[in-house]
This record gives C-alpha cells, sequence and structure tokens, in this order.
C-alpha cells in the first residue's frame, strides 16, 4: 500500500505543480485579443496623446513631416492608421470585457462551492451504482441458477410447444412479448447516452434539479448495466471453483429460490450489506465482491466522465463541468485548469481509497496484521 | 425434421449471442436506412449517412491507433523489465498512471479545441482531423488494451512455457509478440478491442455534442468531420428529440416521431442502438471464448 500511496501522491503532486505553472502561465498572458501592430505604426501606438482631436491631429501631421521627412507613407495615410488600430483594440477590449474573468478569491471560492457540490453528487452516484450493480449482478446471478432464460428464448420455446399446450395457457404469449419488449426498452434507456435520455423529457420535466441528475448520472451513459455485467461475471467464475462444491458437501445451502425456507432471502438481496446466512451465496458473493473492488476505479473514472458529460451537454448553470466549458469558451484556461486539477485530485483520491480498501480486504484474506 | 433444424439454428443464434447481436445491429440499420430512403428528405438522409460513416470510421481508426500504442507500450515495458531498467519503468508506468487518471472526456475534450484550432487556422484539412481525433481518443483508450495484454503477458511468464521457450533459444520478442500476444491472447483481445469500439463511438458522439452545443463561436462543429453526436446537436435533430417529450405525455402524437422528426429520432437510435449492439457482442464473444 505504501508504494502505491507514494505514487499516487507523486502524481498528484506533479500534476499540480504543472497545474500552476500552466496557471501562472496563462494569467500573465491574459489579454485581450488583439491584432499586431503594423512596424510602420507601431511607434504611434504608445504615444498618449488623443489623437481625435483635431488640433492634435494636426500637430501629429506636422510632427511627422518635419521630424520623420523618411517616412514613407504620408501622415494622412498614417493617422489614419494609427486612429483604425487604437479603435479595433478598444473594441476587441469591450467584446472581451464581460467573458473575461480573473482569477481572484471570489472566483475560487465560487468554484468551490460548485467542486463541493460535485463532490456530494459524485459520492451520492458511486454509492447508489455500487448498490445498484451488486444487487442487479446477483438478482441476474440467481435467475441463471434458478433456470430462468430470457423472455425472448422463452417465447420461442413455448411457440416450439404450442400445439401441445392447453388453449388457456395461451395468455402467456402477449405477456412474454410485452415483458420482452420493456425489457429492450429498459436495455435502449440504460444504454442511451444522458444527454439523449435529457433532451427527450426536457419539455415535459425540469432537468434542471440535482435529483434528475443524479438519477441520469446512475441509468444513462451504460455505466449501470456494464458493471452489473462485470459482477455477474465474477460471481460466475467464483460459482464454478471448487470451494462451492466443498461448501456443499458441508451442508450449505444451494437453494436458490427466494420462498423457501433454505433459499435465498430477499431481504438480504436488497440490503446493503448482504449476508445469506447459510447459503453458498454468500461465499460466492464476498469473493466476487473482493475482485470487483478491483474494477472500482475504472467505475469511477467512468462515473466522473459521465457526470462531466452530463452536466455539460445539459448546460447546467453553476455546476462544475458547465463553468469548464464556459471558461473553455470564453478562453480563460487559468480557470479551465483550476476546474480541471480539481476534478484530478476527485480521482486520485477516488483512486487511494479503493487502493486502501483493496489493501485492507488482502489483509483478511491472506491473514496479514500488516 | 424442417422444425428440429429451425430450432437449432435459434439455439445456435442464442448460445452463439455475438453472432445474434451482429446480425441484430446489421438489420437494425438496414430497416433504418430503408425507413429513411423512404421518408426522410434526401439531404437530411445524406447528413446522417455522413454522420454515421464518419463515426464508425472514427472508432475502427481508434481502435487501430489503440492497439498500436497499446502495443509499443507492453513492448516497451517488456524489454525495459528484461534490461533491468528499473528507473525507466517507474517513469513509464508512472506516465501512463497520470494519463489514466484524466478523466477521459477531459482530455478528448480539450483536444477536440486543439484539433478544431487547427482546423480554424487551416494548418490541417478534414481528412487529417479525422486521423487526429481518432489518434487523440485513442490515446485516453489504450489503456484498457495495454492493462490486459500486460495481464496476459505476465500470466505466462509464471508459467514453465516461457522458460521452456527461453531455453529452446527463442527471442523474448517472438515470444512476446507472437507466442504470448499473437497465438494465445488474440481472443482476449479481439473481445477488448470490440468493447473499446463502443467506448470510442460513445466519448466521440459525447464530446461532438458537448462541443457543438456549449462551444458555438470560435470553435464550430462546422470545422470537425459531422458526427452522429454533433449531427444531433443541430438544432433541427434537437427539437426532433424533444418531441419525445411531448409524446410521452400525448400518446397520440407518437407516430409523428417516425414521420415528422426522423432525422433526431435516427441519429439518436443510431448511437443507442449501435452501444447497445456492440455491447451484447463484446458480452457474447467473452461467454463463447470463456474469457
Amino acid at each position: 500500500m505504501g508504494k502505491k500511496l507514494a505514487g499516487h501522491l507523486t502524481s498528484l503532486i506533479l500534476a499540480l505543480l504543472l497545474g500552476f505553472s500552466l496557471i501562472y502561465y496563462f494569467d500573465i498572458g491574459k489579454k485581450a485579443p488583439v491584432a499586431r501592430p503594423d512596424s510602420i505604426i507601431k511607434p504611434y501606438i504608445e504615444m498618449d496623446i488623443d489623437l481625435n482631436d483635431p488640433l492634435r491631429q494636426a500637430l501629429f501631421k506636422d510632427m511627422i513631416t518635419l521630424y520623420h521627412p523618411e517616412q514613407s507613407s504620408d501622415p494622412d495615410s498614417l493617422l489614419r492608421a494609427v486612429l483604425t488600430y487604437r479603435r479595433d483594440m478598444y473594441e476587441a477590449e469591450l467584446q472581451s470585457a464581460h467573458t473575461r474573468q480573473v482569477l481572484n478569491e471570489a472566483k475560487l471560492r465560487q468554484l468551490g462551492i460548485m467542486f463541493l457540490k460535485y463532490v456530494i453528487v459524485y459520492i451520492l452516484v458511486l454509492w447508489l451504482t455500487y448498490y445498484g450493480v451488486e444487487t442487479l449482478g446477483l438478482i441476474r446471478f440467481i435467475r441463471r441458477k434458478q433456470n430462468k432464460v430470457s423472455y425472448i428464448f422463452e417465447l420461442i420455446n413455448f411457440l416450439k410447444e404450442a400445439s401441445y399446450k392447453k388453449l388457456n395457457t395461451y395468455w402467456r404469449i402477449p405477456t412474454l412479448l410485452v415483458k420482452s419488449v420493456l425489457r429492450g426498452l429498459l436495455y435502449l434507456i440504460f444504454f442511451s447516452p444522458a444527454y439523449v435520455i435529457a433532451y427527450s423529457i426536457k419539455t415535459e420535466f425540469n432537468t434542471n434539479t440535482l435529483i434528475f441528475l443524479i438519477l441520469l448520472g446512475l441509468i444513462s451513459n451504460g455505466l449501470l448495466i456494464t458493471y452489473t455485467n462485470k459482477f455477474y461475471a465474477f460471481l460466475i467464475a467464483e460459482s464454478r471453483k471448487g470451494y462451492v462444491l466443498t461448501a456443499m458437501v458441508k451442508n450449505l445451502s444451494n437453494d436458490y429460490r427466494f420462498t423457501q425456507p433454505h433459499g435465498v432471502s430477499l431481504r438480504a438481496l436488497f440490503s446493503m450489506r448482504k449476508w445469506f446466512k447459510n447459503h453458498v451465496l454468500n461465499h460466492i458473493y464476498l469473493n466476487a465482491h473482493y475482485q470487483y473492488l478491483g474494477t472500482f476505479k475504472e467505475q469511477a473514472s467512468f462515473l466522473i466522465s459521465g457526470l462531466i458529460i452530463i452536466e455539460m451537454a445539459l448546460n447546467i448553470h453553476g455546476h462544475l463541468s458547465y463553468e469548464l466549458l464556459q471558461q473553455l469558451l470564453y478562453k480563460n484556461y487559468d480557470i479551465v485548469i483550476v476546474i480541471v486539477m480539481s476534478i484530478f485530485i476527485i480521482v486520485k483520491v477516488t483512486e487511494i481509497f479503493t487502493d486502501w480498501v483493496i489493501d485492507s480486504k488482502r489483509r483478511v484474506y491472506e491473514n496479514r496484521n500488516n | 425434421m424442417k422444425n428440429k433444424k429451425q430450432s437449432s439454428f435459434f439455439e445456435t443464434l442464442y448460445h452463439h449471442k455475438d453472432r445474434l447481436w451482429s446480425m441484430v445491429w446489421f438489420l437494425g440499420m438496414l430497416l433504418l436506412f430503408i425507413w429513411d430512403m423512404l421518408y426522410l428528405n434526401r439531404p437530411a438522409l445524406l447528413k446522417v449517412i455522413d454522420g454515421a460513416m464518419n463515426t464508425f470510421l472514427i472508432a475502427f481508426l481508434v481502435i487501430v491507433f489503440a492497439l498500436f500504442i497499446a502495443w509499443l507500450a507492453v513492448n516497451l515495458l517488456f524489454i525495459i523489465r528484461r534490461k533491468g531498467f528499473f528507473v525507466l519503468e517507474t517513469v513509464l508506468t508512472f506516465l501512463i498512471d497520470i494519463i489514466r487518471s484524466i478523466p477521459q472526456i477531459i482530455g478528448i475534450l480539450l483536444g477536440f479545441v486543439f484539433i478544431a484550432g487547427l482546423l480554424y487556422r487551416n494548418i490541417i484539412q478534414s481528412p487529417m482531423a479525422i486521423l487526429l481525433t481518432a489518434v487523440l481518443i485513442a490515446f485516453f483508450v489504450f489503456q484498457e488494451l495495454m492493462d490486459l495484454m500486460l495481464d496476459r503477458v505476465n500470466h505466462f511468464r509464471r508459467l514453465d512455457f516461457y522458460q521452456a521457450m527461453t531455453v529452446c533459444g527463442i527471442s523474448g520478442s517472438r515470444i512476446l509478440n507472437y507466442h504470448i500476444l499473437w497465438k494465445n491472447s488474440r481472443r482476449h483481445i479481439f473481445n477488448k478491442v470490440v468493447a473499446i469500439f463502443g467506448v470510442a463511438v460513445f466519448l466521440q458522439c459525447s464530446v461532438d455534442f458537448i462541443i457543438s452545443v456549449g462551444l458555438s463561436t470560435d470553435i464550430s462543429s462546422m470545422d470537425l468531420p459531422v458526427t452522429l453526436g454533433g449531427l444531433l446537436a443541430h438544432i433541427d435533430s434537437k427539437q426532433d428529440i424533444l418531441a419525445i417529450g411531448h409524446a410521452i405525455t400525448n400518446p397520440g402524437y407518437f407516430p409523428n416521431l417516425f414521420f415528422k422528426h426522423l432525422q433526431g429520432i435516427s441519429v439518436a437510435f443510431s448511437i443507442v442502438f449501435s452501444l447497445l449492439c456492440i455491447y451484447k457482442i463484446s458480452n457474447g464473444l467473452s461467454e463463447r471464448f470463456r474469457l
């Protein structure tokens, strides 16, 4: 753990150092976008004279004729060029004034509040996906152990044997069809990028609430279904191992029905701390859970990307990712760097936390004290 | 007899889910194309086809570049480890870890802004932008592939297989590239590549949608090659998607979605349906190859 922690901290420090250097660089170069002046008019740009005044214009022209007779352009066109350049500069300054923001204490405070909001949403969605992945993965696993097949396959099997069935069992055909369609729709929703779902219901529902953001983070972008499938794969792999047979020989229950006394308890299945007492599923679950922790970093990183997509695509004002997009548009790169650094910190803290959890679990498994 | 043959076909398809879902994907997209040919106006249809082609072309290029970068990284790490350059190995691993810690979407978004800037200044043209986009996305997704390759290499290095080959005088690079990666891991790699194809489609569409929605002044989406994500962000497609909400509360309006709002619906369907099918194909492959 110590080696990993050192690696994480070093990369964090290096990234922060790089970030601060970039902030310094962008802060210095932060000016209104102006065109470079022509070399002929360059000496006259910085002159502190109000050239809009006709008297000073006449003085300027006399000065050019008297003191710079070598000047190739005539004084009138030179004056026009200087005036045009000064006007362009002024307009550019005006145009960028409302978009240019300074990285001061007030801005940092504003970003801090957005960061906190982002962290809260992130932790909540991470917790919900963690729970969702384990519960849905277990449900799928139990359904498999109960020898249940997909609705479509069930329908095909039913139709194949339809001629031997009684007439009053035919109600199953529409039921299975509806179930398959609903399941397909649910899959499509789970795989929809967040912006597709959000824009689909934007006209009828308020999509700018925090609850909607959390819900969208949970169900969209394929996050839940992808990691449920990973957890399910771990459960399947564990169930094929030898210790499962040993456990069954030692009289642990192998009944996966919900309604039986020695079956799987629904309460245990839906509780946060899943514990299937005297059931072989408990051991399969615990070992699969340990392996799932290894993918948790990846899941967290995917979730962070998902939340950024949601906030940016939905243009939710006052959120960190939307602010990032705005500042990118306004070319306030110092603020962009601060936001990117803050998100990098979240990723690193998650990585450190996950490594710590995995390490402590490993110690328990390997009976190590340190 | 005929019935038995048909059922075995369905059963084979059911158990070979990768083939089943490849077929479903192809048929679904074909059906969508025929429907669009019938009911979508020609300019919009051409835009949708262009967007889909660009999206899948970029995603394909992403997997090519990701494969190359991952292969390069694995070979480099392998050589460095064999030569015992501990410091170099630490530095390389450290750099890869830093890339891993940057959320993909942020890295790609910043890269897109850079590419759009190059296009805006006429430094590069559209075909080059497609290549650069693919390299950019590959740079942020190759780690998964690299991790898989490294896992396989580490697994085989622990076996007698590796020592025996070394004793036989087979060069390290041949053992790594031919015997481990090609002969013993290509199924795993292929499965991962399919998953990365899906990730590439998702990331590309998302970033393009975000850029088209949020960065519409200097970094105009018109400068970047049209993809499904960018098309979805166009005002006409967006209105089509917004119409779904109207259809939810007014079910009578639902049939209009398939005639009046076809552009947005086609684009959204192409993205969602492709993502679902790619995921199912990848799962089917893992099941079939028992990975």
